[in-house]
């Protein structure tokens, strides 16, 4: 099992009065520079702690125009993790490669942190999510076929030989020829996130990449994409490889189960209420039908239809207790989901500082030496119940 | 009354639905044919209208792929696409060899228009009903993707009791609901697809062709434009930039109709398209 942690950088200073989406359209007056200031060094404050304290590794990711990340460049955050880290692998999941024109920047970028960081980069390669498609006018439609043109480019670029030309529908380039290249040969790891769409699935199940399974609903609905991972994965000749498999978490550890839902529950409805209301806004053209079917039989379990406490508990949006309680909801179901990644998110919506690193510290030392003694890196995580179901 | 029946029309992009029909049967001989584009709502099958206007015409009115049962989007990325697809049509059709009437509207208007600018002689008389297609600033085109339909039907009916925008808001209501939509996906399935076959010509630039109205001069077709009076679309901004554009057009509006003008008025504009073709 590997250990990473997950940030997001919310912006957690919303007013009470505004009750709008936080995305796209959320109005850019409510940010206060003050706020960012703070934030932002305090949120890689807690990812570089999360490095100190022994996690495998740190994730950023990108999202455009919102309240809920305020992270539209995750390689501007990468690339300062790199000088500020000293082990961790640092996952930046991922870029949103329709964004990028031409998208050799993301080869040039990325090899930069791979770089700087001696080789400790993870790739992320996203479509970006509805939103962003508004928020840069940008032809969903034509999405799919951008992420796939390229997804091509950067890999052909870290792996063969340049110069050399690409001629696609969206991207014609004469002269492609990144310098520099990634200290990670023949590539750095690639992960891909997703939402329960089929063609991401089978797109990394092909490429030998790792899928990490986006979080907010239900954890029955883990359980079919992570299933329907493993067949695509059957279905292209190989058994996957748990380090393939990421599950994405709130995880919340406090001295007792009292004590942690008290001290976390306020938080993560802001998060819930506040900062998820507009991101599931799907445009036209941007999942196929067939996909669109799939997400559909998830989406009743959306978070953002969460109402009370209980189902918070039962679905397992979060898994918040004593160290036992997350120890044993963890291990039961890593076992089920058979993922030998877990990303946890230790902050979320308006949690403190204070508490996100009293969470760090708790989990670092009286969770993942369990977890990492029940699931030995490179073992099998599956439990043979959920291999027969 | 005259009927309209659906036939399939093989074209370079694949098989497309057309229904037709008029007053001495379909394809009569002598008879100018009116083509009827639909907008982005992909209105065609059972449309009063068209049965209004086959009691006089030659009434010929194409599915664009990604409508309906029309194959094709796949190959369609633009506007220039859609124009080459149509023409195609037109052609397998045996409508080529002499000019045809067009009504269009919203979306069909603006294809009709980019036809209009780039091979007038292929149109006879051209009506512009509510037509996309320029950007007037100051008076831009409400966003039509990832509204609320509530909101939505407002914009586009002036009576809230037509059954179209009856539908619109009980689908609000159940996408609303606390419970998660709970529509089924057949049900969704037509528009979502009507949904990314509209994204692919009109998101970015946003339901407009930035050339068009500089190309305008180019029209011969005498050109009524039809404003709906109550439209919360399209302001008459644009209306009024098609009827200075274009050298012989003369511009309308009906009272009582917002921009699904030929849902909420069907009679009204049908007299209009026979007075404006018989003149």
């Amino acid at each position: 099992m590997r250990f990473f942690s997950f940030h997001l950088m919310p912006y957690p200073a919303l007013p009470e009065s505004y009750d709008g989406p936080a995305w796209v359209t959320c109005p850019n007056e409510l940010f206060d520079p003050a706020v960012g200031h703070e934030v932002y060094n305090r949120y890689l404050d807690e990812l570089i702690l999360a490095d100190e304290l022994g996690f495998d590794g740190v994730c950023v990711n990108e999202h455009h125009q919102n309240a809920y990340g305020i992270m539209p460049s995750p390689n501007l955050m990468g690339s300062i993790l790199a000088r500020q880290t000293k082990n961790a692998k640092i996952a930046i999941v991922g870029n949103a490669l329709p964004l990028y024109d031409p998208p050799t920047r993301v080869a040039e970028e990325f090899a930069m942190i791979d770089n700087i960081s001696g080789g400790r980069l993870i790739a992320g390669f996203v479509v970006g999510g509805g939103p962003e498609y508004y928020s840069f006018s940008m032809n969903p439609a034509h999405a799919r076929e951008r992420f796939a043109e390229a997804h091509e480019i950067i890999m052909r670029a870290w792996t063969e030989p340049g110069p050399f030309e690409f001629i696609g529908k969206h991207y014609k380039l004469r002269y492609v020829n990144t310098w520099p290249r990634p200290v990670q040969q023949p590539h750095p790891e690639v992960w891909i996130p997703g939402a329960g769409s089929l063609e991401t699935m089978e797109f990394v199940a092909k490429h030998h990449y790792a899928y990490m399974g986006i979080p907010y609903f239900h954890i029955s609905v883990f359980d079919r994409t992570f299933r329907m991972f493993r067949e695509a994965c059957e279905r292209e000749g190989y058994e996957y490889d748990p380090l393939q498999a990421g599950w994405l978490e709130p995880i919340y550890v406090a001295e007792t189960d009292e004590q942690a839902r008290a001290e976390y529950e306020s938080h993560f409805w802001y998060f819930v209420k506040r900062l998820l209301p507009g991101i599931n806004i799907s445009p036209p053209g941007y999942t196929s039908l067939r996909s669109i079917e799939n997400i559909l039989k998830g989406a009743k379990t959306f978070a953002i239809n969460l109402e009370t406490w209980d189902e918070v508990v039962e679905g397992q949006y979060a898994i918040v207790g004593s160290p036992e309680t997350v120890t044993e909801k963890l291990i039961e179901s890593l076992r089920r989901l058979g993922t030998g990644n877990l990303l946890g998110l230790f902050q979320l919506g308006t949690l403190p500082a204070h508490l996100t690193k009293k969470n760090l510290e708790l989990f670092a030392t009286e969770v993942m030496p369990k977890l990492r003694k029940e699931f030995p890196e490179g073992a099998r995580v599956l439990g043979d119940q959920a291999a027969v179901a | 009354m005259a009927g309209l029946t659906e036939e399939q029309v093989s074209t370079q992009v694949g098989k497309v639905q057309v229904f037709r029909g008029g007053p001495a049967g379909p394809g009569a001989a002598g008879a100018v044919p009116l083509v009827y584009l639909h907008s982005a709502q992909g209105e065609s099958n059972g449309l009063v209208l068209l049965e209004r206007l086959a009691d006089s015409f030659d009434t010929v009115a194409p599915v664009f792929p990604g409508f309906g049962e029309s194959e094709g989007i796949d190959e369609i990325d633009d506007v220039e696409d859609a124009v080459f697809h149509l023409l195609d049509l037109f052609d397998q059709m045996g409508l080529g060899a002499a000019p045809v009437n067009i009504v269009g509207l919203s979306l069909g208007g603006w294809l009709a228009a980019e036809i209009a600018t780039r091979y007038p002689e292929r149109i006879g008389r051209l009506v512009l009903v509510n037509p996309a297609g320029l950007y007037i600033q100051g008076h831009e085109i409400k966003e039509i993707f990832g509204r609320d339909l509530d909101e939505l039907a407002l914009e586009l009916f002036a009576d809230q009791s037509h059954p179209v925008a009856v539908l619109m808001h009980q689908m609000a209501s159940l996408a609303t609901s606390t419970q998660g939509p709970d529509i089924p996906f057949e049900m969704l399935r037509p528009l979502l697809q009507s949904q990314a076959a509209t994204a692919k010509l009109g998101w970015d630039p946003y339901l407009h062709n930035p050339k068009l109205q500089r190309r305008l001069y180019r029209v011969t077709a005498p050109t009524l434009i039809v404003h709906g009076a109550q439209d919360g679309l399209i302001p008459r901004a644009h209306a009024e930039a098609y009827a200075e554009g274009i050298a012989d057009a003369r511009l309308v509006d009906v009272e009582g109709a917002a921009h699904m003008l030929p849902l909420e008025k069907p009679d009204e504009l049908a007299a209009l398209v026979r007075e404006f073709v018989a003149a």
